[in-house]
C-alpha cells in the first residue's frame, strides 16, 4: 500500500547519511503506540538539548551564553520555522495539520543543525551535535510513521537535502552566531510545543481506530 | 489653606508660617498641642532629625489675633526600596499573573506602575481587584521564543525604585496545589490507604495540558517521607502503610512537560483500617452468664492481654482471639 511505499522511500532517501535509521521498514506500529513513542522522543530530545545548548552557547561565548540574553529578532532569522502560534489556532488544528507542521519544522531544523556540524569547536562538541542530529532524524522518521499509519500524505518537499540554495551566508561572525542562537532557541521551543501537540494526538487517536483504517486499506 | 508635606526620616524640616515675616509673632501647634518656643527660629518652625512620631497636623496662628495663618499635614517616611516582584503562570496556557510588595514600609502613599514587554510589543497587565498588588496578562500566542520582560516601578513623594524580571513563557508555569485531597482506609486491609484528589480549579485545560502528581506520606511518628510520582490519574492506593498508625499525606502537581512543581496541598490525615476485637466481647458475655448460673470457679474475663494499646498488628489480635476462645471453652465445660 501507500504507507509501505512511503516507508521505503524514506529509508532510501536517508540511508546515504552516516547514521542509518534503526526503523524496521516492515514494522506496522499501531498509531497509538507510535504517537506515544514520538512523544517520548520529543521529551528525550528536549532533555538532550538542554545539555547540548549549554555547551554550544558557551562555545559561542558571551553574550550568547548569558541567561538574560534577549536579543530582538532579525529578519534573516525568520527562515527558521517558528513554533509560535495563536492559541485558538493551535487548538483548532486538525490532526493532519498538527503532524504536518511538526514534520516540516523538524525536517528543516535538522538541515540547519547539520550545517553546524562541521564548524563547531571541539571534537566532543561535534560528536554531541552528531548524536543529537541522529536522534532528531529519528524523530522526523517517527512523525512520518505516525502520519502514514493514519493515512496522511507527507508534506511535499524533501526532508533530507541541504539548505535551499540562495540562502545568504551570514556577513559576519557575530551574525552567524546570532543565527546559531536562534536556531537552538527555536529547536527548544518546538520540542516544548511538540510535547503538547503529541499529548493532544494521544488523546484523540485510540489504537482501535487505526486497526480499522489499516484493514480498510487492505493490510 | 492647607496641604500635605512629605519629608524623609532623619531630615531637618523648616516650616514657614505662610506669608508671615520672619520676625512676626506666631504660635505653632502640632495636632492641637502648642509647640515650645525653643523649636522656633523667628516665625519658622524647625524640626531636626524628624522621626515617624512627628507626623501630624501642624498649624501656625498669628500671635495676638489667633488667626490661622498656615496649616500643613506633615508625613514622615522613606523613599521606596527595591520592590519584590514575582510572576507565575498557574493557569497555562491562558496567561500569567505578577504580584509585588515592598520589602519595608515607606509610611507614605506609594504608587505602582507595571510594564510587560514581549519582543517589540507592550502587553496589558490588567490589575486585579483583589489582592491589590497583582495584575494578570493574557497570552496572545503560545510557544514563544521571545522572552517576557516585566518592569515594576514604585514611586512616592520621596523617590522611586524599580525591578525587572525576564523569563521564558514556559519557565514560570507552576500550577496551584491539587484540591479536595481525601484519604480513606480500605476495609479489611490494614496496610492500605486510598488517596484521591482533584486538579486545581485554576488549571483551565487538563485535557490538552495534563498534570502529573507527586504524593508524599509518612506516619506521624516518623520524620521520613515516602514519595510516589504519578503520571496520570487522580487517585492512588498506598499499600505499605504501617498498620494502625496515623498517616499524614500531601499531593503536589506539575504540568507534564514544563515548569515547576506546585506547593504541597493541604495535609490530610488517615489511619489504615484495623480490626475491632468484637468477638472477644461476645465470648466474655457468654462466660459471664455461665459463671453466674453455675459456679464461681470461672475467672472473671480479663481484657488485660487485649488492651487497645497492645493491639499492634494482626498477631496480637490472634492472641486475643485465642484467649477469648479458651475462656469460652472453660465456661462451656462448667455448665
Amino acid at each position: 500500500g501507500d504507507s509501505w511505499g512511503i516507508f521505503t522511500f524514506l529509508c532510501a532517501a536517508l540511508c546515504n547519511l552516516p547514521a542509518l535509521p534503526a526503523l524496521n521498514c516492515t514494522e506496522e506500529l499501531g498509531a497509538g503506540q507510535s504517537i506515544q513513542k514520538t512523544y517520548d522522543l520529543t521529551r528525550y530530545l528536549e532533555h538532550q538539548l538542554r545539555t547540548l545548548a549549554g555547551t554550544y552557547l558557551n562555545y559561542l561565548g558571551p553574550p550568547f551564553n548569558e541567561p538574560d540574553f534577549n536579543p530582538p529578532r532579525l529578519a534573516r532569522a525568520e527562515r527558521v520555522p517558528s513554533a509560535t502560534v495563536d492559541l485558538d489556532l493551535w487548538r483548532g488544528l486538525t490532526d493532519n495539520a498538527r503532524l504536518a507542521a511538526n514534520y516540516r519544522a523538524y525536517s528543516r531544523l535538522l538541515c540547519y543543525l547539520r550545517a553546524l556540524d562541521g564548524q563547531a569547536g571541539t571534537a566532543e562538541l561535534r560528536h554531541r551535535l552528531g548524536h543529537f542530529c541522529s536522534s532528531l532524524q529519528g524523530l522526523v522518521l517517527s512523525i512520518a510513521g505516525v502520519m502514514s499509519s493514519l493515512g496522511y500524505p507527507l508534506p511535499a518537499g524533501p526532508a533530507g537535502p541541504p539548505m535551499p540554495s540562495g540562502t545568504p551566508v551570514a556577513p559576519n561572525d557575530f551574525l552567524k552566531k546570532m543565527d546559531d542562537f536562534w536556531l537552538l532557541k527555536e529547536l527548544q521551543t518546538w520540542l516544548w510545543r511538540s510535547a503538547k501537540d503529541f499529548n493532544r494526538l494521544k488523546k484523540k487517536v485510540p489504537p482501535a481506530v487505526v486497526t480499522l483504517r489499516l484493514e480498510a486499506r487492505g493490510f | 489653606d492647607s496641604h500635605t508635606q512629605y519629608e524623609r526620616v532623619g531630615a531637618d524640616v523648616t516650616m514657614k508660617c505662610g506669608s508671615m515675616d520672619w520676625d512676626a509673632a506666631v504660635t505653632w501647634t502640632a495636632n492641637g498641642t502648642d509647640i515650645d518656643e525653643s523649636h522656633l527660629n523667628g516665625s519658622y518652625l524647625i524640626l531636626k532629625n524628624v522621626d515617624l512620631t512627628q507626623s501630624g497636623q501642624y498649624s501656625c496662628y498669628e500671635g495676638s489675633s489667633w488667626h490661622l495663618k498656615y496649616q500643613t499635614c506633615l508625613r514622615v517616611g522613606t523613599p521606596p526600596k527595591e520592590p519584590v516582584l514575582m510572576c507565575r503562570s498557574n493557569n497555562y496556557p491562558k496567561g500569567f499573573y505578577c504580584s509585588w510588595h515592598l520589602p519595608t514600609p515607606t509610611y507614605i502613599p506609594n504608587s505602582f506602575n507595571i510594564s510587560v514587554i514581549h519582543g517589540t510589543r507592550e502587553m496589558v497587565c490588567e490589575k486585579d481587584a483583589f489582592p491589590k498588588n497583582r495584575c494578570h496578562v493574557r497570552y496572545l500566542q503560545l510557544f514563544s521564543t521571545v522572552k517576557y520582560k516585566v518592569t515594576l516601578t514604585v514611586t512616592n513623594a520621596l523617590g522611586k525604585n524599580s525591578t525587572t524580571l525576564t523569563f521564558d513563557e514556559v519557565a514560570i508555569v507552576k500550577p496551584d496545589p491539587p484540591e479536595s485531597v481525601v484519604a480513606k482506609p480500605v476495609p479489611n486491609n490494614p496496610r492500605r490507604l486510598e488517596v484521591s484528589w482533584q486538579n486545581p480549579s485554576s488549571w483551565p485545560d487538563p485535557e490538552s495540558f495534563p498534570l502529573k502528581f507527586f504524593l508524599r506520606y509518612r506516619p506521624l511518628i516518623l520524620d521520613q517521607w515516602q514519595h510516589v510520582e504519578l503520571s496520570d490519574g487522580t487517585s492512588h492506593t498506598i499499600t505499605d502503610a504501617y498498620a494502625g498508625k496515623e498517616y499524614i499525606i500531601q499531593v503536589a502537581a506539575k504540568d507534564n512537560d514544563i515548569g515547576t512543581w506546585s506547593d504541597w496541598s493541604v495535609a490530610v490525615h488517615a489511619t489504615p483500617w484495623t480490626e475491632e476485637p468484637k468477638h472477644l466481647t461476645t465470648e466474655a458475655q457468654i462466660t459471664e452468664t455461665t459463671s453466674a448460673s453455675t459456679s464461681s470457679f470461672m475467672p472473671p474475663p480479663t481484657t488485660k492481654i487485649c488492651d487497645k494499646g497492645a493491639v499492634v498488628g494482626s498477631g496480637a489480635v490472634a492472641v486475643c482471639w485465642t484467649a477469648g476462645l479458651v475462656l469460652a471453652a472453660y465456661g462451656v465445660l462448667f455448665i
